[in-house]
């Protein structure tokens, strides 16, 4: 009867602790559609997938899959039954080739590979349109290399029903664009698709339907051609919300923070950072994009003292900051608010209360041997009141409040040191959009104090709103800065995959310099004088590679030389025989 | 960490069940001995110990420190667990009200005056402690308790008053194991004997036992070597055994005497078709095709000695030491303090119970002992009857060092008083 | 009927209590089946035990001086090693830095008694005992900084290598060896009380020695240093998070090092009451207090006050459980630990569920899916620090952490 839906999930609930994760949520996937899973973070989205997966089991519900009620197990049952799930992080075996990580775990019981493995799996490739190196190694591969592999792998178990979760999340523009035509093939090939995504613009381009969840609760299915993304962000908040991320216009002063010639190294030891040029006026905001592992975390670190430069100057209102300890650059106003995977991994204690966190910065600076609670309750007590944070009070530890909550603690105490450079890294990951756009229009207020602005992001619409330049880097290199008002999406893309470099655009104007620069003579002559080593050293690597090129070459020529005197004798001597 | 401290407490888990099943065996056993208990013969002693203003046996309280645990079933802790209950037994007392015993303590000064304490706490009259670490404990805690009687195994401290020593002249019984070992070896006509020692010379105790065997053993066969192998700890039952067995294989010994706690060395001896000379009980139970006899202590006769005593101080806790005869307690053969187990008939050398018989006599009387400048042999009469002949000779250790100029009194053997640390002249330490 | 483990939001404290109390009333009770059947009548050896055979015993007094002797090394352990816990620095090495102070004190004792007052002589010796045993101790520390090697690991051995200090200098005779006692045949060790030993309070019969109140003293002292002082401040933050707080501009190394060092000098100071209070050294000194403190400083969650009450209830346990033993000739030592083992078996087991709770799997959810659904907070709960509770916030997060142990299985 119901033969025209691959999949139906009928009142599923599922619980993790306290938290409810889903509850009595409906998901139907018809034959051959794409299917948009939209929700906020925190929605319960990847946990419904997860136990169609078979990752976990529903703590109530049916599942139907082919109109037939089925128990998914484990995730052997789910590929048994045509269910494929490509996760968010790559599951891939790294030291391996791309034809063997498809490979692996098929052929069972078997104790060599088949040699005709790659033939079969090229074919696969051509027909959905990947194009990928089958004897590539995962660890040389690239992001959007390694995802393709991913789905290609569930193709070859022989999935019908394919999952794929914020696939897009790591992907620059163009690569979006060549995933959505794999999906269109394969949705032509009879493949059924649930895409999870958080994304609007992807859900109306990629989306036959749209299943909405809202806090672990399921709010409709449309079809995506009778509605617009006003109506599903409703959906989705539960509430009317100005999509526009407001862009006031602020007076721009000199620039406080440059950065010339930096080379930083990250944790393996390769140039993370280099020689990047840039800098920051005050009232504005500089967006830094780039897909994941491109410099932005060890740029972040570097400017605030915790990673040790290699060479260039950071320059902070004409004082090289090089060499600061992390306090001492505090101090100068450079407040730094990273947040990375874990959200409370650097900047804040998670087990510590508000007004605990709140002193972690100035807790030395009260005499005497002890801290100085009253203070950190007072000014907790003042975030807590001007950013509105929803807590219990001063007292609750930080891990405690939700992730817009904590963002706001640590913006509201980097705020409170009134700094005058802001150095932030994805501020609104993993927060709701009604969050998100408080933080946003914190920023905004301290742009409009003539504060100057890093903003490392991840979400190229946002950046465009908010942001009123964007420096785009690419492996460990700066690619260019532009305009937010005068550039696309498109052409950010581009140069995050390096396809395009605007630094040499204008010959005249030397990239990342400001003209009214700060800083002094010494430290630039200090700069050029590192450079000229830096560039130096690597002409004369590469000049010995040339000479140690030739000497093989002439080395060879030699030998050549000695066997054809050799074959000429030899002839001789035949025909002095003959 | 949460893992290791789950371990741990995983592994106490585990012990539950282990202490279960041991504790409902030895509660059998203790009930099972309960109902042989009280017989008439202690019940006059208690009366005749009751007299002249001494305490009631039935309001003594005896207290004890042990090593390892009250409810072991062999070993050395057993041997005095096992003495004192049979001593309080045959003096008519009840065991499961006036005995009271800390036991698995270490030779740690703190721990030790702890143990103490409780036991004064519990009202013990007399306490006794049976491992040499304990000395300085009961030393300082005799001093402060005067009321209270302290009564301490080896050791050299001691007081005129209430704390006193005590141990057994174990090497008589030795020299007359030895003399049934070097009978057998002359029987074996192989001159080759082994010794499992818990340690050597740095413990009077092994090192008086080692040559008090030995020079039995050359008594009756002067060319035998007695080849020493020490385990470096009293007990340690796979290495016993392994000792045993290289002393046979690569040493050629034809009979195997030991000090350690238990009876493995004797088991090996079995095992490789040897003979053995056991220490501490009758070992012929464990090993009954090798073990030709054992030298035992009868520890119930000190133990019975001392509660006597203790009562007929009649609460003047001061007057135990002229009570007892002196501040160290130090018997042997006369008194039954030391002995040896019943000739295994099947395997004994032929007429050994003779030879024993008749040095045992001299022991007794008091006419000679073993550590002097006085050296005995036999003549077997045609009749079987033995006769000792002794010689003056030096006593010389294994170095060519006189210890004893011939004709000399016997020395201490130092358990109690100075050192004995040299082997006599047969003993031949092998490397551990 | 398959269950899963859940993490509790919080426990109120009542609930907390009847947790407590329900898991020491089985683990008595299971104690008191087994002690019925051996013949023991269960509530006189709890009693017995609970009061540590203090009731009508002639000289209760000693009994509780005792008591003392056992409370004061393990509470001044737990709390030295509370304040490496905080800073998720595994000291598990308190044997062995216990061990190296108790040495360092008798060296002092011995070298320095005959010549010197007694008073100097008892600090001299807390002094040496903090310093050798602080050395000890942060030694690893600073390993673990310079080069980031494994602190379990490191101090568990360097236990092992203490202990065998000490029973080498037990067992090795020697004219250089000072902790022998010169007139004993067999080696021993040593009394060097009439040079050094720690005075007391008469009270009456009962005499308090003066170390108690100085480790009255020695908790306050922690505990406002760890709850008020800016030290106290950054080994919460270096502990919690030290990405925040190398951030925070805090030398995080030095924090560690000299964090390590105060938690070992502390138990080097133990060692010094200890080895004071005995006049003499000996190979079991520590009374094992490097292990039951870990136990001490895990229950009490790392609170000075609570280590204070878990410390002076586990002495308890331990003193009465000897004492007990003693009375009753059916239980040895033996069966009076196992006992002890049980209480604390449970009240470890009522901790956990004051941490997390059962859930019944609704429905006909398979045995094996259930297991898996299970996986994201089993892969939790080793990860649990001591005091740390992981943020039940995000089902997402915890989606993800199942999909990992999926992942590895």
């Amino acid at each position: 009867m119901s033969q025209e839906y691959a999949v139906e999930m009928h009142g599923i609930s599922k619980a993790f602790g306290n938290k409810i994760a889903n509850s009595q949520v409906e998901l139907t996937l018809k034959r051959g559609e794409i299917l948009s899973l939209l929700g906020e973070n925190g929605s319960g989205k990847t946990t419904l997938v997860n136990m169609l997966a078979g990752i976990y089991a529903p703590d109530a519900g049916t599942i139907l899959i082919d109109g037939k009620e089925v128990e998914i197990r484990s995730p052997e049952d789910a590929k048994r039954l045509g269910v494929g799930m490509v996760h968010q992080h790559s599951k891939l075996v790294e030291a391996f080739d791309a034809a063997d990580n498809i490979t692996i775990g098929t052929e069972k019981g078997a104790l060599f590979l088949k040699k005709d493995r790659y033939k079969e799996i090229q074919e696969i490739a051509d027909r959905f349109g990947f194009r990928i190196d089958l004897r590539k190694k995962v660890h040389n591969m690239s992001v959007s290399e390694k995802q393709t592999l991913e789905i290609m792998k569930v193709l070859y178990y022989g999935a019908k029903i394919i999952i794929l979760d914020e696939p897009t999340a790591v992907l620059t523009v163009q690569e979006i664009a060549k995933l959505f035509d794999v999906l269109r093939r394969m949705r032509e090939e009879g493949h059924s698709i649930i895409i999870i995504t958080h994304k609007l613009n992807e859900v109306m381009e990629i989306s036959d339907r749209v299943a909405i969840l809202r806090k672990g609760e399921y709010i409709t299915t449309v079809n995506t051609a009778e509605t617009n993304e006003q109506e599903l962000t409703e959906w989705m908040v539960g509430s009317k919300i100005d999509l526009n991320i407001a862009h006031p216009v602020s007076e721009k002063t000199e620039p406080l923070l440059e950065i010339r010639d930096l080379t930083v190294l990250s944790d393996e030891g390769n140039a993370a950072i280099d020689g990047l040029n840039f800098y920051i006026r005050g009232g504005e905001i500089l967006g830094v994009a780039g897909i994941a592992g491109c410099g932005q975390r060890e740029l972040c670190e570097a400017i605030a003292g915790l990673r040790p430069v290699q060479s260039g100057a950071i320059v902070h209102k004409g004082e090289n900051i090089v060499g600061k300890t992390p306090k001492q650059i505090l101090e100068k106003g450079i407040a730094m608010s990273f947040i990375p995977e874990d959200r409370l991994g650097m900047g804040l204690v998670p087990s510590m209360s508000i007004a605990e966190n709140m002193i972690l910065k100035t807790y030395k600076d009260t005499p005497g041997l002890f801290v100085d609670m009253k203070k950190g309750t007072q000014e907790a007590e003042e975030v807590i009141e001007k950013l509105g944070v929803v807590t219990q009070g001063t007292f609750e530890p930080v891990r405690r409040l939700s992730g817009g909550n904590v963002q706001k603690v640590l913006l509201g105490r980097e705020i409170k040191g009134e700094p005058n450079v802001i150095v932030t890294a994805y501020p609104v990951r993993g927060l709701d959009i009604n969050s998100s756009y408080q933080i946003y229009d914190i920023l905004n207020q301290q742009k409009m104090k003539g504060v100057g602005i890093l903003f490392v992001g991840e979400d190229l619409d946002i950046m465009l709103e908010l942001c009123d330049k964007i420096m785009v880097l690419c492996h460990s290199k700066v690619m260019g800065v532009v305009n937010a008002n005068h550039t696309t999406k498109e052409e950010l893309g581009l140069m995050m995959t390096g396809s395009l470099d605007l630094t040499e655009k204008d010959a005249s104007k030397p990239y990342g310099i400001a003209r009214d620069t700060q800083i002094d003579e010494a430290t630039l002559e200090a700069v050029e004088a590192a450079k000229d080593v830096r560039e130096a050293e690597a002409a004369l690597a590469e000049a010995e590679e040339q000479v140690a090129a030739a000497r093989e070459a002439a080395e060879a020529a030699r030998e050549a030389a000695k066997a054809a005197a050799e074959a000429a004798r030899s002839a001789e001597n035949a025909k002095g025989g003959e | 960490m949460k893992k290791r401290i789950l371990a741990l407490l995983l592994s106490c888990a585990m012990v539950v069940g282990l202490a279960a099943c041991g504790g409902g065996s030895s509660d059998n056993g203790g009930g099972a001995a309960d109902n042989g208990s009280a017989p008439a013969p202690a019940a006059e002693d208690a009366e005749s110990a009751g007299e002249a203003g001494s305490t009631d046996l039935a309001d003594l309280t005896v207290g004890a420190i042990y090593i390892n645990g009250k409810n072991d079933t062999a070993g050395y802790t057993y041997q005095h667990s096992n003495g004192i209950i049979t001593a309080m037994r045959n003096l008519g007392m009840d065991v499961d009200s006036q005995l009271y015993v800390v036991d698995y303590v270490e030779e740690d000064y703190d721990a030790v005056c702890q143990a103490i304490d409780t036991l004064v706490g519990e009202g013990c009259d007399i306490i006794f402690g049976i491992s040499f670490g304990y000395l300085d404990a009961f030393n300082d805690k005799a001093a402060e308790y005067p009321d209270v009687i302290f009564s301490h195994g080896t050791g050299y401290l001691c007081n005129d008053t209430n704390f006193n020593n005590y141990f057994g002249r174990a090497y008589q019984a030795r020299y007359l194991a030895g003399i049934v070992a070097g009978l057998k070896s002359l029987e074996e006509g192989n001159n080759n004997i082994g010794y499992v020692a818990a340690f050597g010379t740095e413990y009077a105790e092994t090192a008086s036992g080692i040559n008090g065997f030995a020079m039995g053993v050359r008594a009756v066969n002067p060319d035998a070597t007695i080849y020493v192998k020490e385990l470096g700890a009293w007990g340690d039952e796979p290495n016993e055994y392994a000792f045993a067995e290289e002393l046979i294989n690569s040493y050629n010994c034809c009979v195997i005497s030991q000090h350690c706690d238990s009876a493995q060395a004797m088991i090996a001896a079995a095992d490789a078709g040897v003979y053995g000379c056991g220490y501490n009980s009758d070992m012929t139970e464990d090993a009954p095709t090798a073990v030709l006899t054992s030298a035992v202590w009868h520890w119930d006769v000190y133990y019975q000695t001392a509660i006597e005593a203790a009562a007929a101080c009649g609460g003047d806790a001061s007057q135990f030491v002229t009570q007892m005869g002196g501040p160290a307690y130090y018997a042997g053969l006369a008194e039954g303090f030391v002995g040896y187990a019943p000739l295994n008939e099947a395997i004994a050398p032929a007429n050994a119970q003779a030879y024993l018989d008749a040095v045992s006599d001299l022991i007794i009387s008091g006419e000679w002992d073993v550590f002097s400048g006085t050296a005995l042999s036999f003549e077997e009469a045609e009749d079987g009857t033995v006769t000792v002949v002794q010689t003056p000779a030096d006593l010389v250790d294994n170095e060519g060092n006189v210890i004893v100029e011939a004709g000399g009194p016997s020395v201490e053997d130092s358990v109690i008083t100075g050192t004995m640390d040299w082997f006599v002249e047969g003993v031949q330490d092998v490397a551990g | 009927m398959p269950f899963h483990v859940i993490k509790r939001d919080s426990c109120p404290l009542s609930k907390k209590i009847l947790y407590y109390v329900i898991a020491i009333v089985i683990a008595l009770l299971i104690g008191a089946a087994i002690l019925a059947a051996i013949g023991v009548n269960p509530l006189s050896y709890y009693f017995n035990m609970a009061t540590m055979g203090m009731v009508g015993n002639r000289i209760a007094y000693k009994a509780f001086e005792n008591y003392l002797k056992v409370f004061v090394p393990l509470v001044l352990t737990s709390v030295a090693l509370s304040f490496a816990f905080k800073m998720r620095f595994w000291n598990i090495g308190g044997e062995g830095q216990f061990i190296m102070g108790s040495l360092a004190a008798a060296f002092v004792a011995f070298k320095f008694g005959p010549v010197l007052p007694q008073p100097l002589t008892l600090l001299l010796m807390c002094v040496g005992a903090v310093v050798v045993a602080g050395v000890y101790g942060c030694f690893v520390a600073a390993l673990k900084v310079k080069f980031g090697t494994n602190e379990t690991l490191l101090t568990l051995m360097l236990n092992y290598i203490a202990l065998y200090i000490i029973i080498y200098f037990a067992n090795t005779a020697g004219d250089w060896n000072i902790f022998l006692n010169p007139n004993s045949a067999r080696t021993t060790f040593g009394s060097f009380a009439e040079y050094a030993s720690w005075p007391g309070i008469p009270i009456g019969r009962f005499t308090l020695n003066i170390c108690v109140i100085f480790t009255i003293i020695i908790c306050i002292i922690a505990h406002i240093y760890l709850k008020r002082t800016k030290h106290g401040y950054e080994i919460a933050v270096v502990g919690d998070s030290p990405n925040s707080a190398r951030y925070a501009g805090m030398n995080v190394g030095k924090i560690i090092v000299r964090t390590v060092f105060l938690s070992a000098a502390l138990i080097g100071l133990a060692a010094a009451f200890k080895v004071g209070t005995a006049g003499i050294l000996s190979t079991a000194i520590t009374g094992n207090v490097g292990w039951t403190g870990v136990i001490v400083a895990w229950l009490a969650k790392l609170s000075t006050g609570g280590i204070f009450i878990v410390s002076a209830l586990i002495s308890i346990l331990n003193y009465g459980s000897t004492v007990a033993a003693s009375t009753f000739g059916a239980v040895d030592a033996n069966f009076a630990n196992m006992l002890q083992g049980m209480i604390l078996f449970a009240v470890l087991v009522a901790d956990f569920f004051c941490r997390f709770r059962l859930v019944r799997t609704e429905k006909a959810v398979p045995a094996a899916a259930a297991v898996k659904a299970d996986a994201p907070e089993a892969a939790e709960i080793p990860a649990a620090p001591a005091e740390a509770e992981i943020p039940a916030d995000a089902a997402e997060a915890a989606a993800q952490a199942g999909e990992e142990v999926s992942n590895e299985q």
